[in-house]
């Protein structure tokens, strides 16, 4: 079945109709995956997460003409691009987003050039075989280039929106999205990049993502970025975000596991240079039998960097969680100061959590930690919740939902945390009046 | 006690003091004070042997023994003790063990006879009351968790414990309120007698209210550019440091 | 004061004072390993026909493994043909009956180390059995333990005189196809300790084993099993020392304890294997499985103290099976030069309340490698079990590597587990504290080190304590003063 998948994706990345100068990524990517494995637990990186039931689905067909369903979030003035299926919907995109952009298919040759130099430089050889896959299939994408000293007024929010129709017979597609975002000297951005679900009556969304962002942050820049993934519970999602700190940069995302049947997120950052800082949150509550694997690595390779990294996660249900995330201290990287803590919640006896938070150092003058927990709700806090007249279940609910909102509150856009809020509530929430209450509405 | 003669010294190889003279006669108490960057700090950790405090000319005779080719432990024990501007945390170190080692080596060095544990624990708490700590820290790490009012008081325990002939005081006061500083004060005034004598760096004139001293120096740009009596602090808190730098290159640090 | 060059270079300076070689008349099997070797082995020690059985199922699993690799640990190719897997005193031939008819050259040989075999100089209330390359030279005190009904004998002994024990116990806890370094020890284990402390026993006296690897081109794989009968109480303690030569050494050990209802087994151990010398040239390779199995309100405590080995690949385990037994990990790691270590312990929390409590401090120093891995699983039916782990490193010097590679896996909703981990440096502040009150840069790192692990320290029975102290003041001698 393993090969068949592989065999399956291959034909398919080899019935792109290519852009010329792209061809040569294409074949690179396509004789690499030609030869992967799809991997089992015997690897390490694949220990806890099993995807034998994406390379049972089979996704043979290509994508059925786009039907764009594309949410927008409440309140925030951003420059909104849509992607139905792939391809770029240039009628539900805002025409000052598609001027902000480049699309690889549209690149004049000298925008080519940017784009094949940084192209596969960021990820480098750090993917895994869905990267490989990824650059085989390659033939659009979109570039964000932000020049030295420019400032992004507007968030730039790209929605990724799949959908075929269940009515029509439509059948489970593939689709392989490219995104390359390059900070220059001092340029600030924000980019939200937000893998919707489908709520449109007869939608399925039972297809495959297989997302790569490749993220240069020049000196001094910053870079708030979202990576939000909000599919519906049928989807498979593979995402490879990688990052790059040049010196003096600044890279703050979060990083949100909300739906899919099986998500499995690489985020990779390197400090290449020096004074570079990473602050990275992130949220996974899966529920039902979904699995959600978050694995981070950050590279500090040279001195005086710093990063501060939160993950936390709830699991309900049957679902199964893996966060792995390593911190890696290079031998020259002294006056490294890294944390990591990764906290979580199981709230059933048939939910799942592994983590392993790693710490790998070859240098001496620097400050690390990391701290994992697996706990309950804390008595204490539960129990004045009860001696107010709250119900056991009720305070339990609260609780759970405290635990995250830490995280949302700190997010840079108020409105995406507003957004967001009932959402993530609605997942804890018995009663529409306690999901209102958790989000602040009444 | 302490001679110093055109003392030159450089930090990753930028010269910050550049021929400082200075002579403090037993029983002294001398206060320097100077802008921020004039080199005050550097003066206590090139006296104490500071690593990265490099001496590039002059001397520093302590009772008569030249101390700037010793090691910083070896001055300790021959009395120089530097009381830290900030206290370092060496989490896992008992105070007490600390404190023990640390006499230890003193007294050795002086010829005096071990303390044994009961005679030194005694002792230790008698400090601790002396300097208002609580005695649960003679059990913890050392400075671990300590506030800094703590830190200061716990510096000036072993100051007492430890006897020194010349102590240096770098810059205590900063960061303590009133009635910390007033038990700091006390403690270094009752320290005070004709056979020890005190370098009191501080920034602030404040200090020099409960610390009387006999002598001021201000230091600017790695040299003292005036001395005078106590009043002279006052003179320095009024008018600030601008009308003696005049004429001096600037940017010590 | 001393610069990180200084620190260093002393560090080197560290000497290995067990290093010395005992010219004893041996017996040795030519190396290589086989069907015939095994046999051999079982045949030389008088074993009944179930267990040669047993050790070639053993050796035929073996056959079908492979050596692990995910260890952070490198080393060359192991060649299991070029090892002795059997070598003995040849005074040992006939078993001496008492002390007495021991070979005075063994004996002096335990002398030097510290570990007199004579009661009457041993140290009060520890009883030891000493262990010479692959056989039992000697074991004290046993007519007194016999009077508390504690055995404490060889194993080979064991096979004999209690049957059923080592039947029932012996692969229960680490089964022979555990792993490639255990199934190559069910197949060639030598000899090594067995323990029984009957039902409501405390065991009188501390019972320790001293192993001892003399001969060159042998490899150890000796076998523990300690078994606590229900409400029983016993500390066993385990020490390690081998000569220095060049080439490595092959040691692959295994430790079952049995910890049933309402027991409790403290196990200590200080593992001083040869190092190798400060290039890396020569030490030992330690492969050891150790694991420990504690029924209902058992509870089981791992201290180890790892300072030697050139390789140590490591993780005394307890598998909580019984309704509120109780797990402990204590480790103080040391590596030096460059030695590497991958160390660290498994808590599979099975039982209802089950709790487990994990301190480890690793100390990485010259060009060495030292990682921390663990596991802690919360199973299905672990309702209201507790875990917490601290994971501690110091770095002395730049060039060395701490890692900490910590597993949680949990299915339980009402299961807490809580890991923390730091990384810490003897800092040039902390060091100037030291000098500038009197103290001088070694007995700084001295104190520093120490109270970095008092924690464990003062889980080891009070000698064994000093010994752990002294041991670490020497593999850092002069070190990160």
């Amino acid at each position: 079945m393993a090969a068949e998948f592989i065999a399956q994706q291959l034909t398919l990345a080899k019935n792109i109709s290519p852009l010329a100068w792209l061809t040569s990524t294409n074949e690179r990517g396509q004789q690499a995956f030609s030869q992967a494995e799809l991997p089992t637990k015997k690897h390490e990186d694949w220990k806890y997460t099993s995807l034998y039931n994406l390379s049972q689905a089979g996704f043979a067909a290509t994508a059925p003409e786009a039907q764009a369903h594309a949410p927008v979030i409440p309140g925030l003035s951003a420059h909104r691009i849509v992607i139905a299926n792939g391809e770029i919907d240039t009628n539900a995109s805002d025409a000052a987003a598609l001027e902000l952009v480049v699309r690889f298919r549209d690149a004049r040759p000298e925008q080519q050039e940017i784009i094949r130099g940084l192209l596969g430089e960021v990820k480098a050889d750090r993917g895994h075989l869905f990267a490989d896959l990824n650059d085989a299939s390659i033939n659009d994408g979109l570039f964000l280039l932000v020049e030295k000293n420019q400032r992004l007024e507007h968030p730039l929010h790209i929605v990724y929106a799949n959908s075929c129709s269940s009515t029509a017979g439509d059948e489970a597609f593939t689709v392989n999205t490219r995104l390359l975002v390059a900070l220059e000297q001092g340029a600030e951005a924000t980019v939200i990049e937000h893998y919707a679900g489908d709520d449109t009556v007869d939608g399925v969304q039972n297809n495959f993502t297989n997302a790569v962002t490749e993220i240069r942050i020049g000196d001094n820049a910053k870079l708030t970025h979202y990576r939000l993934q909000l599919m519906s519970e049928s989807a498979f999602h593979i995402g490879g975000t990688f990052i790059d700190l040049q010196r003096d940069a600044r890279y703050e995302g979060f990083h949100l596991g909300l739906g899919t049947a099986l998500t499995r997120n690489d985020i990779i950052v390197n400090h290449n240079v020096g004074g570079s800082h990473c602050e990275m949150n992130g949220v996974y509550v899966p529920q039902n039998k979904q699995v959600i694997d978050f694995h981070t690595c950050v590279e500090h390779k040279v001195a005086h960097c710093t990063t501060n990294e939160v993950f936390r996660g709830i699991m309900n249900n049957k679902a199964k969680a893996t966060f792995n995330g390593r911190i890696h201290i290079h031998p020259d990287a002294q006056k490294t100061l890294a944390e990591l803590s990764n906290k979580n919640l199981l709230l059933t006896n048939t939910a799942e959590i592994n983590t392993k938070p790693e710490l790998e150092i070859y240098a001496d003058d620097v400050q690390c930690a990391h701290g994992a927990t697996v706990a309950q709700l804390e008595e204490k806090a539960r129990f004045y919740l009860q001696s107010r007249g709250i119900s056991k279940e009720d305070a339990e609910i609260m609780l759970s939902f405290g635990f995250i909102n830490e995280l949302l509150n700190g997010l840079n856009h108020e409105e995406i945390g507003l957004w967001l809020r009932p959402q993530l509530a609605q997942r804890f929430g018995r009663s529409d009046d306690l999901s209102a209450q958790l989000t602040g509405e009444l | 006690m302490i001679e110093i003669k055109d003392l030159k010294a450089s930090v990753e190889e930028k010269d910050i003091l550049k021929g400082l003279n200075l002579n403090i006669g037993p029983g002294e108490v001398h206060a320097i004070m100077g802008p921020n960057g004039a080199g005050k700090s550097t003066l206590g950790n090139v006296l104490a042997g500071r690593e990265g405090y490099e001496v590039t000319g002059g001397s520093a005779t302590l009772n008569g023994k030249d101390i700037l080719d010793l090691d910083p432990e070896e001055r300790a024990r021959e009395g120089l003790f530097l009381a830290f501007q900030y206290p370092v945390e060496i989490p896992g170190v008992s105070n007490l063990e600390f404190l023990k080692a640390s006499v230890d080596a003193v007294r050795e060095q002086q010829g005096k006879p071990a303390l044994d544990s009961v005679q030194f624990l005694k002792l230790a708490r008698e400090k601790c009351k002396a300097v208002n700590l609580d005695q649960s820290f003679l059990k913890r790490g050392v400075n671990e968790g300590f506030s800094g009012g703590e830190k200061k008081r716990n510096e000036l325990m072993q100051m007492m414990l430890l006897e020194p002939s010349l102590c240096i005081l770098d810059e205590t006061d900063s960061g303590l309120d009133i009635d910390a500083l007033q038990v700091v004060a006390e403690g270094v005034n009752a320290m005070r007698d004709a056979n020890r004598s005190f370098i009191v760096v501080t920034h602030y004139q404040r200090l020099l209210d409960y610390i009387v001293p006999d002598y001021v120096h201000v230091l600017a740009n790695g040299r003292i550019v005036k001395s005078g009596g106590k009043e002279l602090a006052l003179e320095l808190e009024e008018k600030g440091y601008g009308w003696l730098e005049n004429g001096n290159d600037n940017g010590a640090e | 004061m001393a610069t990180n060059a200084e620190i260093e270079s002393q560090i080197k300076a560290r000497e290995y004072k067990a290093g010395f070689v005992t010219n004893i008349e041996s017996e040795t099997l030519p190396p290589g390993l086989d069907e015939d070797v095994v046999r051999f082995i079982s045949a030389k020690k008088g074993e009944p026909e179930w267990l040669t059985e047993w050790r070639l199922k053993a050796y035929r699993e073996w056959l079908t493994m492979t050596e692990p690799d995910w260890a952070h640990i490198g080393y060359p190719k192991i060649d299991y043909q070029d090892i002795s897997y059997y070598s003995a005193p040849k005074s040992m031939d006939d078993k001496p009956k008492s002390l007495d008819e021991v070979d005075p050259e063994l004996l002096a040989v335990y002398d030097k180390l510290g570990i007199p075999l004579h009661e009457q100089m041993a140290l009060a209330g520890v009883a030891v059995d000493a262990v010479f390359d692959s056989v039992s030279v000697a074991t004290t005190f046993r007519d007194k333990l016999e009077e508390a009904g504690v055995i404490f004998m060889p194993i080979s002994e064991a096979v004999h005189e209690y049957p059923e024990l080592i039947k029932k116990y012996m692969g229960s806890v680490v089964p022979q196809r555990d792993n490639y370094f255990a199934a190559l020890n069910s197949a060639v284990f030598s000899d090594g300790s067995f323990v029984y402390i009957p039902k409501g026993v405390r065991c009188p006296m501390e019972l320790s084993t001293y192993f001892r690897i003399n001969e060159a081109m042998t490899g150890q794989f000796e076998r523990t099993l300690i078994v606590a009968d229900e409400g029983s109480y016993v500390s066993y303690l385990e020490g390690c020392t081998a000569p220095m030569r060049d080439e490595n050494q092959l040691h692959a050990a295994v430790v079952e304890l049995v910890a049933l209802d309402g027991a409790e087994i403290k196990y200590s151990t200080v593992q001083n294997w040869y190092p190798g010398d400060e290039n890396g040239k020569g030490g030992i390779y330690n492969f050891v499985t150790k694991r420990a199995v504690a029924h209902t309100n058992a509870k089981v405590s791992w201290t180890q103290v790892e300072t030697g080995s050139a390789v140590t690949w490591k993780y005394p385990s307890c598998v909580l099976k019984g309704d509120n037994s109780i797990g402990e990990f204590y480790s103080v790691a040391l590596t030096n030069n460059y030695q590497q270590a991958d160390t660290g312990t498994k808590m599979i929390h099975m039982g209802k309340n089950t709790k487990s409590t994990i301190i480890s401090k690793g100390i990485s120093a010259g060009k060495s490698q030292n990682a921390y891995r663990g596991l802690v699983r919360m199973g299905p039916m672990a309702e209201g079990a507790r875990n917490f782990t601290q994971c501690d490193s110091l770095l002395l010097g730049d060039k060395c590597g701490a890692h900490t590679f910590p597993y949680i896996e949990s299915k339980h909703p009402s299961a807490v587990v809580e890991h923390e981990a730091t990384t810490s440096t003897v800092s040039d502040d902390q060091l100037f504290l030291c000098q500038q009150r009197g103290i001088d840069t070694e007995k700084a790192v001295s104190m520093i080190v120490n109270g970095f692990c008092k924690e464990v320290f003062k889980e080891l029975p009070m000698e064994f304590a000093v010994e752990a102290g002294k041991l670490l003041e020497i593999s850092l001698e002069g070190s990160v003063g």
